[in-house]
């Protein structure tokens, strides 16, 4: 059973008039057309001349559909209202929405960090592969019994003291010149344990 | 607003019912210009007169249920939900892709530097 809940006084009258401003547009346009048909009808008698008459009759029209052309703008005028209200008001849509935009949003946001994770997955493999190219040849400054960071952090899990694994390459820490993969070895120490840095 | 993105059934009845008036004030146009001819044609006054008083009552009848429909549902209070947080998350999703595709073309400008040295 649908009850009546108690709106507030200006919902309520809001309401209201929208009704009555329905009704009356609708009773102006029927009323308005009814009577121009009407006096569409041509009268044999009629108490000023013909031409009298037909010149009343034509003005009478004229105001008369100017009324239905005015009737029909302000049902225009409340279709736009009921709109509006129906955006702010109408909580069930709203809230479907809303739930719909936040569903959009969040499968984008999954979708970045999936490909953002493959990705990782991707570059840590070619980046193992620089390194290993970079502190292998001639371009690099290092001593010959200097490992590559990658070799120096696979064999950290090996050594039994980490200490002395750990100090030749930091003797021999990569020249300036090693910057751009200098950014990536940090990386590194987020993958595997306690890495070169924390030792300095 | 004239259209909306996300599919709410009401607001486009209510787009039709637009419509609808304005084929409403040219049907009455149509009776009226008819008959102003000399020779009315008339069965195309009563399709168009049937169809005018049709119109009319299917608009009336379609907007007091929306009215009725309004008086059920509205309580008189503001809307306070809001898909700001999973729209900042979004954007955060965003930026990150965004650095990552960054700092790739660093290490790519890198690499081709190196090659040509």
């Amino acid at each position: 059973m649908a009850q009546q809940r108690a709106l507030p006084q200006s919902k309520e009258t809001l309401l209201q008039s929208y009704n009555k401003r329905l009704k009356d547009d609708v009773k102006s346009i029927m009323d308005n057309f009814t009577e121009i048909i009407k006096t569409a009808k041509i009268e044999d008698e009629t108490q000023v001349s013909r031409a009298t008459q037909g010149e009343q009759d034509n003005y009478e029209m004229h105001v008369r559909a100017a009324n239905i052309v005015r009737a029909g703008e302000s049902l225009m005028k409340l279709v736009s209202d009921l709109k509006q209200f129906l955006i702010l008001n109408d909580f069930p849509s709203v809230n479907e929405a809303i739930d719909q935009r936040n569903q959009q949003l969040r499968a984008l946001q999954e979708e970045c960090d999936r490909k953002l994770v493959a990705l990782r997955d991707e570059v840590s493999i070619d980046l193992y592969e620089l390194e290993e190219e970079y502190y292998s040849s001639s371009s690099s400054l290092c001593e010959a019994n200097d490992l590559p960071l990658c070799e120096a952090y696979w064999r950290l899990d090996l050594d039994t003291d980490p200490a002395d694994g750990l100090s030749a390459p930091l003797l021999a820490s990569p020249e300036p010149s090693a910057g751009p993969l200098q950014a990536a070895a940090p990386a590194h120490s987020h993958t595997g344990g306690p890495g070169p840095t924390e030792h300095t | 607003m004239a259209t909306y993105s996300l599919a709410n059934e009401r607001l486009r009845a209510l787009e039709d019912i637009e419509r609808e008036i304005g084929a409403i004030l040219q049907n009455a146009g149509t009776v009226i210009l008819e008959l102003s001819k000399e020779k009315t044609n008339e069965r195309l006054l009563d399709r168009q007169a049937a169809a005018f008083t049709a119109s009319v009552q299917h608009v009336e009848a379609e907007l007091s249920a929306q009215i009725r429909y309004l008086t059920q549902v509205a309580t008189g209070q503001p809307h306070e939900g809001s898909s700001y947080s999973s729209r900042k998350d979004c954007q955060m999703a965003l930026k990150r892709v965004d650095y990552a595709r960054l700092k790739l073309s660093e290490v790519a400008r890198t690499c081709e530097q190196m090659l040509e040295n």
